[in-house]
């Protein structure tokens, strides 16, 4: 153990320094962003949630994932995953960090914001969303602060100073008595943040694409395989190369977790194609035709790198081997990455307002919509764009990335985070 | 009060004054539009549609459809968006986070957001700011929900004209349509004109499927 800790401390520093630089570019768009408006990235009135709520939701998914794999290792008593648990909900705790900083970044008026505590839309599920990824982010937090305790003691980290004085016997007592509860706790707050997540798509009646009852179950079924995968590379990296032979057990069950929850997620995906090819109306049509043409470099993205990934782990051949899993886990996040985009194009895409005309050629008539945005769209009216995130969108969107990284890289560095068996 | 709009399509001539008129007297930014009139069925505006010889060229004027039941109001998190006193969907600059989730919910695409500064854009493009009478350019209520320059990151939308209709006057687009297709009043009130018009003549509403319950009727053409 003491080697793979020398290598990470050298590689982990400069993983924190990525992740401090990330950071720094993120600052410095969205400060470009604050000044003149939303216009910098390439979002129109049609088009009217990008990048950000793709990736908003994506951090969500993963971070949904981390807590789910720590809290099952003490409500199932997982025995191999325990040393786990630790960077298991660090996970979680740096990438709802990650969401929450993401979504606020994607406000046109963040000055604004103090109304959603002074008056509140308790219909919204926006408000829900707001609510439980804060409680999350409390979670998660107290889950990662209650399985550091004994080793905060040890270092006399300014966070555990209250623990100075006692016994360490009775601060492990109590690190893993709230441990446990919150764990408990954890699980279903899990689940429910990236359910309400998904409601905020699903409500919505006159999106065809997001308005199905497929769509919760199918973002956590995502949520698991991204985050275990996420939690995957972390401990890979963290045990090194030395450790992974001692652990190997342990990275051969996350895997069969990841490829277990894509079954499930391809299951939902066939049930939806199959309804909407099978439909046959001009909206289902409109549909299939978008994901297989238009974006189907995007789709098949979302589709074949979390399948080949999927067999891969389902193989005792790859599931033992560290670099087929580490490609694979890097396959199964891209993957979820352009799952999260998918959200997007084919709901901006599908004609917001159609109408029958009778007598017409065209059936049924799309209604244009003003842009917003002469300067891009090329016109101030349109019946559909096809959104290229900008530059400077993409900078903005290092910003939680980076803060993901150097809390992750950061924690793992300077603190052991690999507990005995 | 329940105020709604009727729009006679047999009268609309598809000129687009309403749409310029609301412009000028909202205030609209470059590339925003509170109200937009297309040719039904055609990806050309003024030109008709048809096969076999059977043209014909009918027009559709579209803007916020005042929902009863509205979508934008019910997902907006800080309640910027709001229905007022006679029924009308307002949206309070002071409040509005800019989230946009309003854009996502609103079946009929009227929402527009200032992806810039607005006044800059008008200043810019124009040379000027035009709009609202003098007394209310800044907006009366506690929380600005006309103003001649919303600020940027806000929605903004047709408000009936919120700034002529609270004083008892009607909306500017229904002052200046040459066909005098548009009618607005009470609905509540059976004696009203719209009321009227509803209960004699045929009428639709748009996507009456989303249950949204627009307060917008139109009478169709070649009823
Ligand atoms: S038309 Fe759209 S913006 Fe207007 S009230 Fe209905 S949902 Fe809201
Ligand atoms: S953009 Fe403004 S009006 Fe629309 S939902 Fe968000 S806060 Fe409400």
């Amino acid at each position: 153990m003491m080697h793979s800790y020398q290598r990470l401390s050298r590689s982990g520093r400069a993983l924190v320094g990525l992740g401090l630089g990330l950071c720094a570019i993120g600052l410095f768009s969205w400060i470009m962003q604050l000044t003149n408006g939303l216009e910098v990235t390439h979002m129109q009135n049609a088009f009217s949630w990008g990048l950000y709520i793709a990736a908003f939701a994506f951090f969500v998914g993963v971070a949904a994932g981390g807590m789910i794999i720590s809290s099952s290792i003490y409500v199932f008593n997982v025995e191999k995953l325990k040393p786990f648990s630790r960077i298991a909900s660090l996970s979680a705790f740096g990438c709802i960090l990650a969401a929450g900083v993401m979504v606020l970044l994607d406000l046109g008026s963040i000055q604004n914001i103090f109304f959603l505590f002074l008056t509140p839309n308790l219909m919204s599920p926006l408000l829900w969303d707001v609510c439980v990824v804060t409680a999350y982010l409390i979670i998660t937090f107290l889950s990662v602060y209650m399985q550091m305790l004994p080793e905060w003691q040890k270092d006399g980290f300014f966070l555990a100073a209250w623990t100075k004085k006692r016994p360490a016997e009775e601060v492990q007592a109590f690190s893993k008595k709230w441990s446990r509860r919150v764990a408990l706790v954890g699980l279903p707050f899990a689940v429910l943040i990236h359910t309400v997540t998904a409601l905020i798509f699903a409500t919505q009646v006159s999106h065809h694409w997001w308005n199905t009852a497929v769509l919760p179950p199918d973002f956590v079924a995502m949520a698991v395989a991204s985050g275990s995968a996420l939690v995957l590379i972390i401990c890979m990296f963290t045990v090194g190369k030395r450790g992974f032979a001692e652990h190997a057990d342990a990275f051969n069950i996350m895997a069969k977790v990841v490829a277990g929850a894509l079954v499930v997620h391809f299951f939902f995906t066939l049930i939806e194609l199959l309804l909407n090819a099978w439909n046959g109306s001009t909206q289902g049509q409109e549909l299939v035709h978008i994901l297989f043409n238009e974006y189907a470099a995007l789709y098949l993205a979302e589709l074949i790198f979390p399948a080949i990934a999927m067999i891969m782990f389902f193989m005792r051949r790859f599931s033992y081997n560290r670099p087929a899993l580490l490609i694979g886990s890097i396959l199964v996040i891209v993957g979820a990455f352009a799952h999260r985009m998918m959200l997007l194009y084919p709901a901006f895409n599908e004609p917001a307002l159609s109408l029958n005309v009778a007598g017409a050629s065209i059936k049924p008539w799309v209604v244009p919509l003003s842009t917003g945005r002469p300067d891009l769209a090329g016109a101030f009216f349109s019946t559909s764009f096809a959104y290229v995130p900008s530059l400077l969108e993409w900078g903005v969107t290092m910003l939680p990335f980076g803060i993901a990284l150097t809390v992750i890289a950061g924690t793992i560095t300077f603190f052991k985070l690999i507990s005995e068996k | 009060m329940r105020n709604g709009m009727v729009i006679d399509l047999e009268k609309c001539i598809g000129c687009q004054t309403c749409a310029v008129v609301c412009k000028i007297h909202n205030s609209l930014p470059p590339g925003t539009w509170w109200n937009r009139v297309f040719t039904q069925g055609s990806v050309e505006h003024q030109a008709a549609v048809g096969d076999n010889g059977n043209f014909k060229m009918e027009f559709l004027p579209i803007s916020c459809q005042m929902c009863d039941n509205p979508a934008c109001e019910k997902v907006c998190p800080t309640g910027a968006t709001h229905t007022g006193g006679g029924g009308e969907l307002l949206i309070d600059y002071e409040k509005c986070i800019g989230c946009r989730y309003c854009f996502a919910a609103c079946p009929y695409g009227v929402r527009q957001f200032n992806w810039s500064d607005p006044k800059t854009a008008k200043i810019e493009t124009m040379g000027y700011v035009s709009g609202y009478p003098l007394d209310c350019r800044e907006g009366k209520a506690a929380h600005l929900v006309y103003t001649q320059n919303r600020h940027k990151g806000v929605a903004e939308k047709c408000s009936f004209c919120a700034q002529y209709t609270s004083e008892g006057e009607l909306p500017a687009c229904v002052r200046a349509c040459p066909g005098k297709a548009r009618f607005y009043g009470d609905l509540d009130d059976p004696t009203s004109e719209v009321s009227k018009l509803i209960a004699t003549r045929q009428v639709y509403r748009l996507k009456e499927e989303f249950g949204t319950e627009p307060k917008v009727y139109y009478l169709s053409s070649g009823s």
